[in-house]
């Protein structure tokens, strides 16, 4: 094909954006309603995940150790512990330290508590954080068999109730995500049939003129590439407005903030490349591939 | 030329529209096919456009046997066939000087040939003062003779005019026969579906009569026009 024709091709594609205005707009609506449920959903999900990570990380878990144990041995825990895939972070105890601060705690309501003790009746003990809390189970009762661990307190209901949620978020999410991809798909779909179908006495045309299927496919194909990657540039913009918004107000509710943890929010600027990159791409495909699909049987031979 | 034998044409709801139809029709030809509405006139088109697959016998458009062809050919076969449609089949928003050009552009014809050929063909339809107007601007009459210039742009070997003046005055009825005889006498087959005997008698020719989808009639008529 001549350099021109594709020239030409390309310039009767943009233009039949202009041309057939109200169905160019109303694809181009369609796709940017499309991306933006599913973008949504998406960042909203990926924010709930954070914020149970968040969560989670709080957890801690306790391992005593035993009464008589040596500095080596606690040196040896340690290396365990550092060495242990799921354990995030771990930090020695000392009886002392525990004792004091039990002191401390008690020592308002019940000033004479300690009087009678001799000595510190408390056990060392490294406080662990654990990195995947669904792993739980099995990390305690590594750490059970670690040589001069006595015992190990884990928050199992807290670990139970971070799994169900974590669980329960995760199906629902992934349910309205594709609920809303195949709804979505069918809308995008059917608009562009609609589209090709306003157009159907000018694809005839160009049949009986003896234009190939790709000679006709060409135009409709950049534009709905063009209708989709202006949708998904809108859709970019949009998103990170209302997202940059949203956070803010989250930001401004302490209470709110306590609960989830500042953290816990994704910062859009973080993530903006892969969404911008996402929306184009998905805004491109369901634009171009949507309308020359769409074609099909108007160009049965 | 265009060579049909023995063909029968079946729509996919069952309808039989030709049986064991067979004629030819030679380069250089003018024929009318005459005939009432639903008679098979229409079907004969689509057969030669390769719109409709004949159910049996054999047809060859310009050298392409239609039985055998395969698809990636069809615009290959139709670029051997100018079509003048009875409601005229402009693409509504291009000019008529693209409306035109749009035909070359199919057959990635150079940039320049397009632009000797296009406003030489608008002369020989007499509408160069036409030429950027859109067919929505236009009278039917001129919309039918920018619908012939199309089909006479890429030099076609046959051209087939299915009704082309039902929906034009009788006085313009005239002129475009007129133009489709004076395309004939340059060399070009001719081939006009129509049902309006007065025209035919005007016009004289071969005249092929189809009824119920069968030929009942073949022959040359002596007419009253002159060129």
């Amino acid at each position: 094909m001549r350099l021109s024709s594709l020239q030409y091709l390309s310039a009767q594609g943009f233009g039949n954006i202009r041309h057939n205005k109200l169905m160019s707009f109303a694809s181009f609506c369609i796709i940017l309603v499309s991306l933006l449920l599913v973008g949504f959903s998406l960042l909203f999900y990926v924010n709930v995940s954070s914020m149970i990570r968040n969560v989670e990380n709080k957890n801690e878990v306790i391992a005593f150790l035993n009464e008589d144990v040596t500095d080596e041995t606690i040196d040896e825990i340690k290396g365990h512990l550092d060495s242990n895939n799921n354990v995030l972070e771990s930090v020695f105890y000392s009886k002392e330290e525990a004792f004091a601060d039990l002191k401390m705690e008690m020592s308002a309501d019940y000033p004479t508590v300690f009087d009678a003790l001799d000595s510190n009746p408390l056990p060392h003990a490294f406080k662990i954080k654990i990195d995947n809390i669904q792993l739980l189970t099995d990390t305690v009762k590594e750490i059970e068999m670690y040589y001069g661990v006595f015992s190990v307190r884990a928050p199992y209901e807290f670990a139970d109730a971070l799994i169900g949620l974590s669980r329960v978020m995760t199906v629902v999410s992934v349910s309205i995500i594709i609920a809303l991809v195949v709804v979505c798909m069918v809308i995008v779909s059917n608009t562009t049939k609609a589209s090709v179908f306003s157009r159907r006495k000018e694809i005839n045309i160009m049949r009986y003129v003896g234009a190939t299927n790709a000679f006709i496919r060409i135009p409709f194909f950049i534009e709905g590439l063009v209708i989709g990657v202006i949708s998904g540039l809108v859709a970019s913009a949009a998103t990170w407005i209302a997202y940059d918004s949203f956070v803010r107000i989250l930001v401004e509710e302490e209470e709110v903030l306590s609960i989830i943890g500042l953290t816990s929010l994704i910062d859009f600027s973080t993530i903006a490349a892969p969404v911008v990159s996402a929306y184009l791409l998905v805004g491109a495909f369901l634009g171009s591939a949507g309308s020359v699909l769409s074609m099909g049987k108007h160009l049965k031979a | 030329m265009v060579e049909l034998k023995d063909v029968t044409a079946t729509y996919p709801n069952g309808v039989t529209a030709l049986r064991n139809v067979s004629l030819r029709i030679n380069d250089g030809d003018f024929a009318f096919i005459l005939g009432s509405s639903g008679a098979g006139k229409s079907t004969i088109i689509k057969l030669i456009l390769k719109e409709l697959d004949a159910a049996k016998g054999q047809l060859i458009v310009n050298g392409f046997n239609l039985s055998s062809i395969k698809k990636s050919k069809v615009p290959a076969l139709r670029r051997t066939v100018g079509v003048v449609f009875q409601d005229f089949r402009l693409i509504p928003n291009m000019t008529v000087y693209d409306n035109i050009a749009f035909v070359l552009r199919v057959i990635d014809a150079s940039p320049k040939y397009i632009r000797k050929r296009v406003p030489y063909v608008i002369s020989l339809v007499g509408l160069q003062d036409k030429t950027r107007s859109y067919p929505g601007e236009l009278s039917g009459g001129q919309q039918q003779r920018v619908a012939l210039a199309r089909a006479l742009v890429n030099d076609p070997r046959l051209i087939i005019a299915d009704e082309p003046t039902g929906n034009i005055d009788p006085e313009l009825s005239y002129e475009i026969v007129g133009l489709l005889k004076n395309i004939n006498e340059c060399g070009t087959t001719v081939l006009m579906v129509t049902h309006e005997h007065d025209l035919v008698r005007h016009f004289g020719g071969r005249i092929i009569s189809i009824e119920e989808g069968s030929v009942v009639y073949d022959d040359y008529l002596g007419g009253s026009y002159e060129n």
